[in-house]
Parts: C-alpha cells; sequence; structure tokens
C-alpha cells in the first residue's frame, strides 16, 4: 500500500510543485491582508482534493489498474490506498489552513477560533466531495465522473448561498458563536466518518469490476 | 513437486465468446507457450489466472496456491508482463523500483539495478522516452527483481524486434534452469516458442485443442500434400485438419510415422506451429 501511495505521489510530483508555488503566493497574499483565510483555506482543499482525481487520471491513461490489481494485494490495496492518499491530502491541506490561520493571528490579530472553524469546515468539504467523488471514479471512470465533480462542489455552495440571501439562515445570527463554530467543527467530522462508507462502496464496485 | 500452474475446467462467459473447460498444467523447470488466433482466449485465462477478472467456474492454483483465497501469497511468488507497459510516462525505472518494493518482501534493489544495466536501461530517464523494446524490458526487469518463482508474460515479445527478442528469450532461458521455476508465455510469435518452450498449449475459440510437450508435438504431427482425388481417398480418422486449395490439398495428419507407413506414396512434411494454427484456423474437418 506504501508503494502505491508513493506511486501517486510520483505520478503527482510536478502538479504537487506547482500547487506550491499557488499556496505561497495566495498564503502571502493571505497574510498581507489582501486575502481572506476562509476563500484560501477553500482554494487549498479543493486544489488537494483535485490530486487524487488527477490520480485516477494518469492511471487511466497507463492502464495501471490492471498491472496494480495483478499484485500482491490486488484491488482492496489499490482501493484502501486512494483513500488514505486523500484523507493524507485533505489533512495536509488542513494543517496548511491552520498554520496560515495562526501566523495570520499572530499578524493581523484575527480570531483563531474562526479561522480555524473555516479550515475545518473547508476540510469538511473537502472530504465530503471525495466520498462522492471516489466511487464514481472507480465506477465510471474520470471523464464520466468529472460533470459529478462540478455538481458535488458547486451544489453545496448554491444551496448555501441561495439560503444565505433568502435569509434561511438568519436564525444562526441568534445562536451563539462558540456554538456555530462548535457545529462547523463537529459537522467537519461527518465526512470523514463518510469516508468508511465511502470507501466500503469503492470496494464493492472494483471487486465486481473486470480490468 | 508442486505444480506451478494447476487450471481446472475455467469457464468465463462474455455472452458472445466463452472459454470453455480450460485444463493446464505446467511443472517447474519448464516453459509453456500458450498460442491461438486472437481473440481466441490467450489473455481471458491469463487475467482469470491472474484474478482481473472474475471466471464463472473451474480452479486455478498457481505455486499450489489457489488464487481467490491465497491471493496475496500466491503473488508475492509471481511475475507479471502483459501485453504492454503499464508504468506511467513521468515515472523513471528508479521511481518503478521504489514503488514496487514494497510489495514484496524478497525485493532485491541491487537485481533490479542489474536488470537495468544489463538491458542498457538508464535509471533516471522517464519511461515516455523509452522505445517499446525498453519499456518491455523494464517491464521484464520489474517483474523479475523480486525473485519470482513463476513468470506469467502475455505478448510479452509482441512488437519487439529480434534482438531485443533473442535478448530476452535468453533470459527465459536462465530463469527456468532453476527447477522450481516456470513460465507461462502468450504469443503470436510461434517461432520464439518452438526455440524456448517445453510444452505448448493451443486456444482456439476458448478451448484448448492440443496441448502437450512441443517437441512430441513437432515430432508427431505431419503435412500431407496430395489432389483432391487422392485426399477423398484417404481414410477421414487418419486426418485431423484438411485445407483444399485451387493447386492441390493439403491435410494434416496427428502421427506422421504411422501415416508415412501406410500411405508411401504420399510426402509427408514436418510441421510449424504455425501450420496447425492455420490448419484449425482456416482448415476445414476431414
Amino acid at each position: 500500500m506504501t508503494g502505491l501511495m508513493r506511486k501517486d505521489l510520483l505520478v503527482l510530483r510536478k502538479q504537487l510543485r506547482t500547487y506550491l508555488i499557488f499556496l505561497v503566493i495566495y498564503g502571502a497574499l493571505s497574510v498581507a491582508g489582501l486575502f481572506p483565510l476562509a476563500a484560501v483555506a477553500a482554494m487549498i482543499q479543493i486544489l488537494m482534493v483535485m490530486l487524487p482525481i488527477s490520480a485516477f487520471s494518469f492511471d487511466e491513461i497507463a492502464r495501471w489498474d490492471r498491472y496494480a490489481a495483478a499484485l500482491p494485494g490486488g484491488r482492496r490495496a489499490m482501493v484502501t490506498s486512494r483513500y488514505l492518499f486523500t484523507f493524507l491530502v485533505a489533512l495536509a491541506a488542513a494543517v496548511l489552513g491552520a498554520a496560515t490561520c495562526l501566523i495570520l493571528s499572530r499578524t493581523t490579530g484575527e480570531p483563531v477560533a474562526e479561522g480555524l472553524a473555516a479550515v475545518l469546515a473547508c476540510l469538511g468539504l473537502g472530504l465530503f466531495i471525495a466520498d462522492v467523488l471516489l466511487p464514481l471514479c472507480y465506477k465510471w471512470g474520470v471523464e464520466r465522473a468529472r460533470p459529478w465533480m462540478y455538481v458535488v462542489i458547486f451544489v453545496p455552495v448554491l444551496l448555501f448561498v441561495g439560503a444565505w440571501y433568502l435569509g434561511l439562515l438568519d436564525w444562526l445570527n441568534a445562536v451563539p458563536e462558540e456554538a456555530v463554530l462548535f457545529l462547523t467543527a463537529g459537522a467537519a467530522l461527518l465526512p470523514f466518518a463518510g469516508m468508511l462508507i465511502s470507501w466500503r462502496i469503492s470496494l464493492a464496485i472494483m471487486e465486481h469490476k473486470d480490468l | 513437486m508442486t505444480n506451478c500452474i494447476e487450471i481446472h475446467g475455467l469457464r468465463k462467459s462474455y455472452g458472445s465468446f466463452a472459454l470453455n473447460d480450460i485444463h493446464l498444467t505446467l511443472p517447474g523447470g519448464a516453459i509453456m507457450g500458450l498460442i491461438g488466433e486472437n481473440g481466441a482466449g490467450k489473455t481471458t485465462t491469463i487475467k482469470c489466472m491472474l484474478g482481473l477478472i472474475r471466471r464463472d467456474g473451474g480452479e486455478i492454483a498457481l505455486l499450489g496456491r489457489d488464487i481467490l483465497t491465497q491471493d496475496r501469497e500466491a503473488k508475492r511468488d509471481i511475475g507479471v508482463v502483459l501485453d504492454e507497459c503499464f508504468f506511467h510516462n513521468s515515472l523513471r525505472p528508479r521511481d518503478i523500483g521504489s514503488i514496487l518494493a514494497p510489495f514484496f518482501p524478497t525485493w532485491d534493489d541491487g537485481l533490479y539495478r542489474s536488470y537495468l544495466d544489463k538491458f542498457s536501461l538508464p535509471a533516471g530517464q522517464p519511461v515516455k522516452e523509452f522505445s517499446r523494446g525498453m519499456k518491455m524490458k523494464l517491464s521484464l526487469a520489474a517483474a523479475l527483481a523480486h525473485r519470482p518463482k513463476l513468470l506469467i508474460l502475455d505478448e510479452a515479445t509482441a512488437g519487439l524486434d529480434p534482438v531485443v527478442r533473442d535478448e530476452i528469450l535468453e533470459e527465459f532461458l536462465a530463469f527456468v534452469c532453476d527447477e522450481d521455476h516456470a513460465i507461462l508465455l502468450s504469443s503470436h510469435i510461434t517461432g520464439d516458442l518452438e526455440k524456448v518452450a517445453d510444452y505448448i498449449t493451443y486456444l482456439h475459440q476458448g478451448e484448448v485443442v492440443l496441448s502437450g510437450a512441443k517437441d512430441d508435438i513437432l515430432e508427431r504431427y505431419g503435412r500431407v500434400g496430395c489432389t483432391a482425388g487422392q485426399l477423398a481417398a484417404l481414410p477421414r480418422e487418419e486426418l485431423v485438419r484438411v485445407r483444399r486449395g485451387q493447386f492441390g490439398c493439403e491435410a494434416l495428419v496427428a502421427d506422421r510415422a504411422a501415416f508415412r507407413r501406410r500411405h508411401p506414396e504420399l510426402p509427408v512434411d514436418r510441421v510449424t506451429l504455425d501450420d496447425i494454427m492455420v490448419f484449425v484456423g482456416r482448415g476445414e474437418q476431414a
């Protein structure tokens, strides 16, 4: 399994380097107060969650799955390593976001709790996207799953913004700030639990797939 | 001694095509050539062996282990080279070594590097810059570096020039010097198999039509050249397949020596594996 995760890292190293440059630039803009932390945290998370999807793409081009399934560990190792890789990149994105948040609290005096809640919410969103997309990629392949990626990313955002404009979230103003932060953190953990369900679905899809 | 490959009653149906009751046994220290036309079922058989597709029935044991229940243990001792190179274009041979090493407790990095040197493969060059021959040699180096006992090769020498093929065939012969080792080699290049294979299994339309020791097959089978009239006079049971042409007829016989004794007036030549395939594929029942 470590071999498969190492493969993902090696195949994506160019992409990772590019993302790192983006992150440094936007991180600096955020520290300089030119960019809101929540936007940077969300961007980091979306970029990182794109990595496993890109890994699927590269695997499809190389037709890697046929070879990987013939290795010891087979399909189970393939699926499990992809989920571990996804979780680790999402976690790395959250750690990066949290680090930016701590730097911001020192430099601009922004409240840490609010920043960390944004980071956790983004981690939750990132994991939710992965929970939905990974089984679809296993079932249909990246090309056919890609339209769903936009649905999964944009529909929750549109719903949230729509509800905000329609005043459906006004009741949140009455809830104490600490409780909102606590709820946000709790909500972020749900997609984490969802990973287990998503993993089992992907495993079942792969076990029945002819390669 | 345990057979390296034992397949009994293998079945797999795709609707329009079906593998039907495949039996195959490969002892240690031997190379088996799996031959057949395109779509005859060679790759399907290999995919079933490696668990890449689900079989409908039958049993497969590799190195004495059931491939369904002891999949991990069985695969640790197997090296696989399929019909194309599955390594990503951006990877370099040294990356591939570091990716595969954790899969195999017996992975020998020194051996892997020695194969890279032997095959003149630069460890730091990306796969995308390799020729097809280099890619296949890389696949072979990766398949051999964990000291497998069984090599399964699907069209591994297809599209390679004779020099590279000869180099790879030499490697196969060296590999089976160990009595515990065996190779299953599916190939259209029957000339290669005539050079290195000990056994031949011929698949035709999803069924085994011929299986046995290569020397015995080539020694026994023969091609009879005759006229349409002579062919009509021959007993049907002595002929395996016949081909009728504009300028004459030919028949495949299963026992060349016996046929020559019974029909000294007719010329009987030795056959190649290609000849047998053409008779079965294009000929007709006697």
